[in-house]
């Protein structure tokens, strides 16, 4: 590291360039940490297995799958004749399945749905679209909450107090009323959703969290020589402040994911997005057509939507759990 | 009464478990505590002297294990007795004045709860009275207001926190009492005042004490005895006047040399180079070779053995230093010895 | 911690206001008007349209109509309802908050002592299978989807093994035969019995309460003895009055009604404190004064429960704390699941009939419900940190 104790007058490497050499070794320093907890790479691995869903329906449908019959929104497969039915490899399943002629056991591998559409297609298109929603409410939170955070612990006094305040007003109320109104009121698809979401989460506990921890970054020495060294406000903020507040911030990220499928799920569910596919919507349909209280035999309507959810959910959470032992150093083991 | 030493170590060995290997905390050390004795152990951090504590007490976490030796308390080996047996002897047969008083107690429960609740354990039935005047007595003793039992651990000061952990270890009357530097983290006039009353109960209540610390100003106020500690193993143990005057150890004589003498001569504090080992890979032989200058083949090859050689005067060493002079005729022991 | 709780009570107060303010920027951004169903009918003369939007004051400028907003909150003029005419909004709010209060403390309650219970066990033991094993099912209960998972309860409990009712709050043929003398009607009954219910549960833990004060001068040992036959001999007693009552059976109709919501809140919410607990005491752990409960010889069980747990208390109750609007919507998804009449189906129902008037009046009441947790939840971690409490 001669570059960094040579003197002044010799030319040393580029700020960012430093920046990045010791980014990536806390980086790796961190995934060692990570990867000795079972529970995070589990998390992991369910995410990894959800994106490769996401990333092989379109793959399938362009490919082996005919899009008449195996589309999500308007497929249906005439040779069934009464929807929904089982999947096509159960055992029994030729005496439920009521068809034109003898199918192909991998032809629906959970069945079709109250509309004829093929249930797995549907469980796929959705992951797409939950990560979606997921990620941009989760980087709409931590945008606003890191900013916010850093800006109330930084400026203190009134700008602190009057963020705080309306942080205490998204924090202390139930999203699910509010997002049921709001939904109600204005037309919502899954992009006002994440940014509805993004802003009320964002706002609310996370940004106090976030505060406290930049309270104590703020009292740390290279703030006050930034300061003294003429950097502005801005700078000061976004240079020192923010980078030592994004482990924090990522964690949270992770929590926010969680929370927005979930939402998303539940507002689906009651019917009211504008949301033409998710898993919260295939759940809705079997409910309405009736089909969700009735017997263990149409269990493939009745699990797949929600396991996914419970599934992706707790990845998430299991990712944000492990990054806690990481990023937080009291709760390691020796 | 029995008689015979209140406590007995002989080749205590401990070990800790981490993540690079393990670390070889305490090794072959030996000593005895007589009844109403006070033994300093002084050495640098991470020399052994809080894990000889601790083992003591067997308050090991989890990756840490006695490997060898025996620890008799009474008679009663430590180390081999159940679980159940040992939390009969905590507290009540040797008990512990914390370093760090500051989140020794716990905050959420009253002072004098937490004194009577190790009180309630250990000596059988009483009343709410006679607790209650028994934690008033012990809070007279150490010098506290009877009336702060009832108050909580964020309403005293520091100075008053390490009394009441005092009055604490006190409370049921142990035979051996190990403070673990109980007065690291106060200043200098409150110290003062800990130390002598220490000192002071430790007498009066004929306690077995043995007192931790990296400050050999200290030990020497405190201690009959005196244990030098280097990287796990004990190198001296001998009475305080002996290891004052009569240094056997090269490495107890750099300590001491470490200071200056305000009586004596002014001359240039003599530092020892080098470091403390790193106990994941001690060294072969004696710990001490590669810093010592006397050192020989044999240092480098063979452990030396800890004998007493004469008057209860216990060092291990190839070239024990007799005949030293001590400290205040630097001029003669400085040529070109360190 | 008079000065902390007035401080508090502040604050919380003007978060009130800014909710308020809030609600009333939705109000006058939404599509429309609040006259959105009553003049949307082609039918009605333009003419008329404008005099009934001038009459409701619809055309005065927005200051005015945040000033009247404000006068009716305070006054309790919350307006009439459309889905529900002719019942002003606030008598509907009254009949349905002891129902929503019901659910939500209850499960609150029996979530916060399973969780706590089970947490503060699993921390004592690190690693190992059991430990992963139980942040997996933890987890699963976490995140389970709310809706789907008490629907499976309905399914399994009601539908398929017929233990317990299907949903809402009562069995209507075995009410409609009830006598009570004043009253009419099934609804009216059906408050009634409730209040009574609410009135018993009331009373038993005020008892409860005065109870555990009396004995806090006894020793340790006893005292958990007493608080023990005491709590249970709340519990029979309260249990034999209403059996040997005339509306016992309707009572016990209504708590029938009342368990699988219950229980479906309960399980969903309390992975989540485990969890929480759980982490808090591993971070516990590490504290000194753990040392010396273990240096005094206490046995594991007492260090753990007495030491440690009482500290890990405080974080856990602020994570409940900060948690307490995600109960308060699971409380709410489970409602419309099981039919259970309080506000979060009437939420609902009422959206869904643009009933603009209730929509408001049931969500400004959402937020009140949800401020008050709030402070009632602070009041009590000050209380329980003699840090604060004593400062």
């Amino acid at each position: 590291m001669n570059a960094t104790t040579g003197s002044l007058t010799q030319s040393h490497p580029a700020l960012w360039r430093i920046r990045l050499r010791l980014a990536w070794k806390s980086l790796r320093s961190g995934w060692a940490l990570y990867s000795e907890n079972p529970v995070g790479l589990v998390g992991l691995a369910l995410i990894a297995a959800f994106g490769l869903m996401a990333l092989i329906h379109p793959i399938l449908m362009a490919t082996v799958w005919h899009p008449p019959i195996y589309d999500p929104l308007i497929g249906y497969d005439r040779e069934i004749i009464v929807h929904p039915s089982p999947p096509t490899w159960v055992p029994n399943a030729a005496e439920e399945i009521t068809s034109l002629s003898p199918l192909p056991p991998f032809r629906h591998i959970l069945g079709t749905d109250p509309l004829g559409r093929d249930v797995l297609s549907q469980l796929m298109f959705s992951t797409r679209s939950e990560f979606a929603l997921g990620i941009m409410a989760a980087l709409v939170t931590v945008l606003i909450a890191t900013t916010v955070g850093a800006v109330s612990a930084y400026f203190g006094g009134l700008v602190d107090a009057i963020l705080m305040r309306i942080a205490d007003v998204m924090f202390m109320l139930p999203f699910i009323a509010i997002l049921i109104v709001l939904s109600s009121l204005f037309d919502f698809q899954m992009v006002h959703l994440a940014l509805v979401y993004g802003l009320l989460a964002g706002f609310g506990g996370n940004t106090m969290v976030i505060k406290s921890q930049a309270l104590t970054v703020k009292v740390k020495a290279y703030i006050e020589a930034a300061r003294v060294a003429g950097g502005s406000d801005l700078h000061i903020i976004f240079t020192h402040l923010v980078p030592n507040l994004l482990p924090l911030s990522f964690l949270f990220m992770m929590v926010t994911v969680t929370n927005a499928i979930f939402s998303e799920a539940v507002l689906s569910f009651l019917g009211l997005l504008n949301i033409r596919m998710s898993w919260g919507i295939m759940i809705q349909i079997t409910q309405a057509a009736g089909y969700l209280l009735i017997s263990w035999k149409y269990w493939y309507l009745m699990f797949p939507a929600g396991i996914a959810i419970s599934l992706l959910c707790s990845a998430f959470y299991l990712v944000g759990r492990a990054m806690d032992e990481v990023v937080n150093p009291r709760l390691r083991k020796r | 009464m029995m008689n015979g030493p209140a406590l007995s170590v002989y080749n205590l060995t401990m070990h800790y478990g981490t993540r690079q290997g393990e670390v070889s905390a305490v090794d072959g050390v030996s000593f005895d505590l007589a009844r109403g004795q006070s033994l300093g152990i002084v050495g640098e951090s991470g020399c052994g002297k809080t894990s000889i504590a601790f083992s003591l007490m067997r308050l090991l976490p989890d990756n840490a294990r006695i490997k060898d030796g025996y620890i008799l308390i009474n008679g009663r080996d430590i180390v081999a007795m159940d679980y159940d047996e040992l939390l009969k002897v905590r507290w009540r047969r040797i008990a512990m004045v914390f370093q760090a008083a500051m989140n020794a107690l716990n905050p959420v429960h009253k002072v004098g709860q937490q004194i009577i609740e190790a009180m309630d354990l250990h000596l059988g039935v009483m009343t709410t009275e006679e607790s209650r005047e028994r934690v008033a007595g012990l809070f007279d003793l150490v010098g506290l207001d009877p009336a702060l039992m009832d108050r909580y651990p964020h309403e005293f000061s520091g100075g008053m926190r390490q009394r009441a952990v005092i009055a604490m270890a006190l409370c049921c009357n142990p035979e051996i009492i190990i403070a673990d530097e109980p007065t690291t983290a106060l200043d200098v006039i409150v110290q003062d005042r800990i130390l002598k009353r220490i000192r002071t109960l430790q007498i009066e209540l004929n306690m077995a004490m043995i007192y931790i610390s990296h400050d050999i100003a200290v030990i020497a106020e405190v201690s009959d005895r005196i244990a030098v500690m280097y990287a796990g193993r004990m190198a001296e143990l001998a009475d305080a006047m002996d290891v004052f005057k009569h240094p056997l150890h090269p490495y107890t004589y750099a300590l001491l040399s470490a200071f200056p003498s305000i009586k004596g001569e002014r001359r240039a504090l003599m530092t020892l180079p080098g470091e403390p080992p790193d106990l994941l890979n001690p060294p072969d032989g004696c710990r001490f070779h590669p810093r010592c200058p006397y050192a020989s083949d044999r240092c480098r090859a063979e452990q030396p053995p800890f004998e007493d050689l004469g008057n209860d005067h216990f060092v291990a060493c190839w070239h024990p230093l007799a005949g030293t002079p001590s400290p205040s005729r630097p001029r003669q022991a400085a040529q070109g010895v360190f | 911690m008079g000065r902390y709780v007035l401080r508090r009570s502040a604050q919380i107060l003007l978060t009130l206001f800014l909710f308020q303010t809030l609600l009333f920027v939705i109000l006058t951004a939404m599509p429309g008007d609040v006259t959105n169903q009553m003049l949307n009918n082609p039918d009605v003369p333009p003419a008329v349209a404008a005099e009934t939007r001038r009459a409701l004051g619809l055309d005065d400028p927005v200051l005015v109509q945040y000033g009247r907003w404000w006068w009716n909150f305070i006054r309790g003029d919350l307006g009439v309802s459309y889905s529900e005419y002719p019942e002003p909004v606030v008598d509907i709010i009254r009949e349905r908050i002891p129902r929503t209060l019901t659910l939500f403390l209850t499960a609150s309650l029996v979530q916060f002592l399973v969780g706590f219970a089970l947490g503060r066990v699993l921390a004592w033991r690190r690693g190992g299978l059991f430990e992963y094993g139980s942040t997996i099912v933890g987890v699963m209960f976490y995140t389970v989807f709310t809706p789907w998972f008490g629907l499976m309860m309905i399914f399994i409990f009601g539908a398929r093994l017929r233990w317990l009712p299907l949903g809402k709050f009562l069995d209507p043929m075995l009410w409609s035969q009830a006598v009570i003398p004043g009253l009419e009607g099934s609804g009216s009954k059906g408050n009634y019995v409730f209040g009574r219910l609410l009135l018993t549960a009331g009373l038993a833990v005020m008892l409860w309460l005065v109870m555990v004060v009396i004995t806090r001068k006894m020793p340790r040992r006893r005292r958990l003895q007493t608080l023990q036959l005491g709590t249970a001999g709340l519990l029979v007693a309260a249990i034999v009055l209403w059996a040997a009552s005339d509306i016992g059976n309707l009572g016990w109709d209504i708590v029938k009604h009342m368990i699988l919501p219950v229980v479906t809140v309960t399980l969903v919410g309390f992975g989540r404190t485990m969890l929480t607990t759980r982490q808090t005491m591993l971070e516990t752990l590490g504290e000194d004064y753990i040392q010396t409960a273990r240096a005094k010889g206490l046995p594991e069980s007492e260090v753990r429960d007495r030491h440690a747990a009482r500290n890990a208390l405080l974080p856990v109750l602020t994570g409940l704390i900060i948690g307490l609007p995600y109960t308060l919507s699971g409380g709410i998804v489970t409602e419309t699941i099981f039919s259970w009449p309080g506000m979060g189906l009437t939420l609902l129902t009422a959206t869904n009939a643009e009933d603009v008037p209730l929509v408001m009046g049931t969500l400004s009441f959402i937020g009140v419900l949800s401020l008050g947790a709030h402070l009632a939840a602070d009041v009590m971690y000050a209380f329980l940190d003699p840090r604060i409490r004593y400062s």
